[in-house]
């Protein structure tokens, strides 16, 4: 029988144009995704590079001017901009962190229309102010793009729906269900045969059309073969789940059209609904304290710190006799006292920064504990998580860059504190950032997304055992 | 006839339980949806009065202190949230919500909500634009998908065709069964939006009228997708093929359209990055008058030119502090910068809006929805408004701060302190949104695109049903 109902269903599709409108619509949707994603990875890409490119042609120009200083000779620049002052190498001199896209980057825009890849941290700049938002129009962000992950997320179950709504009602209307009743199969093993060769078309539809797309913009699916191995185990996965779906409504709804405002509905629930349900209790459940009142909290902090500055300083030398030691001249300036009450200003807000990472992580576990009740959200998930878009990545890159703001800072201020110039031979040994990427976790959502599917199926086979089979036949 | 066909139809929708279950379901939503946008403006609201107050104490009590160090300690301009964002939270969430104002520097709104969440907020949230926006029309083709083809599938489209019924009587009395549900919807949603609104603390900037406005704009919406939705239903012969169709329009117009044109004027009109912006801004700011750097050219070049001007050789005949002087003449010069690059930005987004107007042609989703933003004072137009506020008072504020020092000591004269009740003369930062008018003003061209979709629909509808 199953031979018999895939030969079968295979003339239906193609000579119903079915899988050649697939196709068409695939490659459509695939390669106009596919080569948005990529045009943003290479902006990303150029815009990373002219940075860089910027930072080492001043640095030529500093090493000059370092030179010219360390000869004894006159330059002509404002005279608190002369790197060999250790606080103008600090400013006007920063190192580029950078965060570079990952290969599959171009997979999900994620968060990445957000966030900025690169900022220049410098001595003077305090970490809270240090902006990691990218300057978009807050359209784009509100509209979001046509990525992969859009057309597979939210386009993907919409085919499958309008593939598989009427398998069985279609029969029912036509008035050839009474013939499939004379075959010797049971109908709702036959929804289910019917409803797994389309899987398997539909399917294989999708690798080859995204093989085609990946080939035709010059992209190696085989030089990252295990994140394309895991994006194609998502899609199907989250294909399956769908399959799934229209399987149960098939068999307990009705009619054609009945069917397709259910599954429509299951739509509207699991990719639009729940996801915006779920942020919201999150945010209303572990509410994130109000940056407004953050900068109060930090304005009143540096009215403080001003009045304060040289008691600032005498403290802190005092923490840090070692300065004391090494400093002959023992002269103390702006620099000096600015440095210390900075220093302390950052100290004093921790707790307050620290109050917004608790509560984001404190939404980020909400999320996990109940994205398994969307696949879309697990899908999501996983897609960014794969192109190295997600809100982790993100904060992960915020972290290490504060990290090496601190370096850079811890670098330069002995010179300062020792009244030290910086020199040319100092320049080696300035630190540079380089961005480790979060370890790929295993791909939790792909085997979850399974599981969830062969469950659905397996309900959908049971209860309709324990119904007769006539109620199928009589429904709707 | 009409009202014959249209009783017809109405109780037939009531009648059946999908319709029910439906409009129960969009009105539950809805409570939902205005329940948390409610919590969320009052929430928002307090915090932004606090923050306000404190940060003006804050600025009043510095005590004695040199008018330039208190102009580097600078002051933060807070966005307000406005009544009718409580209908649509529009860009809100993803536009910063204060501004540092300091000397030399024009800084960009900080720290917008959306990048303090997870990233599940790029679904969108529960609010009521979302359910005005993609629910409302998912519910219209939910009741209209059938409206003609359960005709032919009955088979009573023979009957009436013998009856001699007229085509355009018959296609008002079902369009009107389509449309008075739909009308009492949304008309209930804008009375208990108006009351609430009315009925909160401070009133604000609200009235009836941009409500009303808004409500107009939602109605047109509507009636365009009921037409599109009858006009398919008239040309298939299926409704499964109908219901299909119109959903495709439906993903088209709301959900693909305006991401793909996101998409295309990124491409075609791309903004700065922020480093590139900081860097190209520093460039520019370097050709001219440093107010710190008394040795540069420019400095030099002033400093002749006030000389002559005033018709004295030494900077210490002047009647005022050169140095101060000096220091607002550099101001200016970036602001004049900042102005440039401000204006480079905004021409990239005209360029942008130019994008979203030409797809509006196949989206009456982008139309809508930007007529949708302005008038709840939450789209980008209000907050660029905002943005520039913010920056004139800081102009403003540096000249007032650089003329009291400009007047109060002499050239060369160093260590000068403004006196400590001296803060409290600097007017407070007002802002307020744009008017009714000028918001429809601006947005000629949303109307124009939802007016050309309004009739176009129409007349579609009238003409391709005459004969069925």
């Amino acid at each position: 029988m199953l031979s018999y109902n895939f030969k079968y269903e295979l003339k239906l599709l193609l000579r119903s144009r079915w899988i050649q409108l697939l196709s068409i619509i695939l490659l459509l949707l695939f390669g106009f995704s596919t080569y948005n994603g990529l045009q943003k990875v290479e902006k990303r890409k150029n815009d990373i590079l002219a940075a860089k490119t910027e930072i080492q042609e001043n640095d030529v120009l500093m090493l000059k001017l370092l030179d010219s200083v360390e000869r004894g000779m006159q330059v002509n620049v404002p005279s608190w901009t002369i790197p060999s002052s250790p606080m103008a190498v600090g400013n006007y001199h920063p190192r580029v962190a950078a965060m570079e896209p990952q290969p599959m980057a171009f997979l999900a825009t994620g968060q990445a229309d957000l966030f900025t890849h690169y900022v220049k941290p410098t001595v003077g700049g305090d970490d809270a102010a240090l902006n990691f938002t990218e300057m978009t129009s807050p359209v784009q962000l509100l509209f979001g793009s046509f990525d992969l992950a859009f057309v597979i997320i939210y386009l993907l179950p919409l085919l499958i729906i309008a593939f598989s709504y009427n398998v069985l009602s279609a029969e029912k209307e036509s008035g050839s269900l009474r013939l499939l009743a004379a075959q010797p199969i049971r109908i709702q093993n036959w929804v289910l045969q019917k409803l797994a060769l389309r899987f398997f078309w539909l399917s294989l539809l999708v690798i080859f059309s995204l093989l085609t797309v990946f080939f035709l913009l010059g992209l190696s699916p085989f030089g990252n073969s295990n994140t394309f191995i895991s994006l194609l185990g998502l899609i199907l996965a989250y294909m399956l789940f769908w399959f799934a779906l229209a399987f149960l409504v098939n068999l307990w709804v009705g009619s054609s059209a009945k069917n397709a405002v259910s599954l429509l509905g299951l739509w509207v629930v699991f990719v639009l609904l729940v996801p915006s349900v779920l942020n919201q209790l999150g945010n209303t459940i572990y509410p994130m304290p109000s940056r407004n009142l953050m900068i109060n909290e930090l304005r009143n902090m540096k009215a403080e710190v001003t009045e304060k500055q040289d008691e600032i300083l005498d403290n802190f030398l005092r923490d840090h006799p070692e300065y004391a030691l090494n400093d002959s001249t023992q002269t103390r300036g702006f620099y000096h006292r600015l440095m210390a009450s900075k220093k302390l200003v950052k100290e004093n807000m921790e707790p307050i920064l620290q109050s917004f990472e608790k509560q984001l992580q404190n939404q980020q576990n909400w999320v996990e504990k109940f994205k398994w009740v969307s696949p879309a959200i697990l899908a999501q998930e996983s897609l960014n998580q794969m192109a190295g878009t997600s809100k982790a990545d993100y904060e992960n890159y915020r972290k290490q860059v504060i990290v090496f703001a601190e370096e850079w800072r811890e670098h330069l201020l002995p010179f300062l504190y020792n009244n030290q110039d910086f020199s040319s031979n100092d320049y080696a040994n300035l630190p540079s950032f380089r961005y480790t990427e979060l370890t790929s976790g295993s791909q939790k959502g792909i085997p979850m997304l399974f599981l969830i599917s062969f469950l659905l199926t397996a309900v959908g086979l049971i209860s309709s055992r324990t119904r007769n089979s006539k109620e199928v036949l009589n429904q709707g | 006839m009409i009202l014959k066909t249209f009783l017809k139809e109405t109780k037939e929708l009531l009648r059946e339980g999908r319709v029910r279950i439906s409009i129960v379901i969009v009105l539950l939503l809805l409570g939902v949806a205005v329940w948390i946008s409610t919590k969320q403006y009052q929430n928002v609201n307090e915090q932004y009065a606090v923050a306000k107050t404190a940060e003006r104490a804050v600025w009043d009590n510095q005590g004695e202190k040199n008018p330039h160090s208190a102009a580097h300690y600078g002051t933060y301009a807070f966005k307000p949230k406005y009544p009718l964002s409580l209908v649509d939270q529009g860009v809100d969430k993803y536009a910063g919500t204060s501004i540092f104002l300091e000397a030399h520097k024009r800084n960009e709104a900080q720290f917008s909500a959306a990048a303090d969440q997870t990233g599940l907020a790029r679904f969108g949230d529960l609010t009521p634009d979302f359910i005005l926006l993609f629910i409302i029309p998912l519910l219209i083709i939910l009741l209209g998908y059938n409206s003609f083809t359960k005709e032919r599938e009955m088979g009573t489209l023979t009957l009436l065709n013998s009856q001699g019924i007229s085509h355009p009587k018959w296609i008002i009395g079902k369009w009107a069964a389509l449309f008075l549900p739909i009308f009492v919807i949304t008309a209930l949603l804008f009375l208990i939006a108006g009351l609430l609104l009315g009925n909160l603390e401070d009133f604000g900037v609200f009235n009836w009228s941009s409500l009303a406005m808004m409500f107009l704009v939602y109605t047109v919406y509507y009636i365009v997708f009921i037409n599109v939705v009858l006009l398919i239903s008239s040309l298939t012969k299926k409704s499964g093929i109908a219901l299909v169709i119109s959903l495709s329009v439906w993903i088209l117009a709301c959900l693909a359209a305006p991401k793909a044109a996101s998409n295309i004027a990124e491409s075609k009109h791309p903004y700065p990055t922020r480093q590139e912006f900081a860097a190209n801004v520093l460039k520019d700011k370097k050709q001219g008058l440093d107010g710190h750097n008394p040795w540069s050219k420019e400095a030099k070049l002033l400093e002749a030119q006030v000389l002559k001007e005033y018709g004295v050789d030494s900077l210490h005949q002047l009647p005022f502090n050169f140095s101060a002087y000096r220091t607002q003449k550099g101001e200016e010069h970036e602001a004049e910068v900042y102005f440039k690059h401000y204006k480079f930005l905004k021409d990239q987004y005209a360029n942008q809006s130019k994008v979203y107007s030409g797809l509006a042609a196949i989206s009456p989703y982008l139309p809508t929805r930007f007529l949708s933003m302005a008038l709840a004072h939450t789209d980008y137009a209000t907050h660029w408004d905002f943005a520039d506020t913010a920056e004139a008072y800081r102009i403003a504020t540096q000249e007032f701060l650089n003329n009291n020092t400009a007047q109060n000591t002499q050239y060369g004269q160093r260590g000068y302190k403004a006196s400590a009740d001296f803060w409290q003369q600097l007017p407070a930062f007002e802002y307020d949104p744009p008017e009714l008018n000028t918001i429809l003003t601006k947005n000629r061209s949303n109307m124009m695109a939802l007016g050309i979709w309004l009739f176009a629909s129409f007349g579609l509808l009238l003409f391709t049903t005459k004969t069925l």
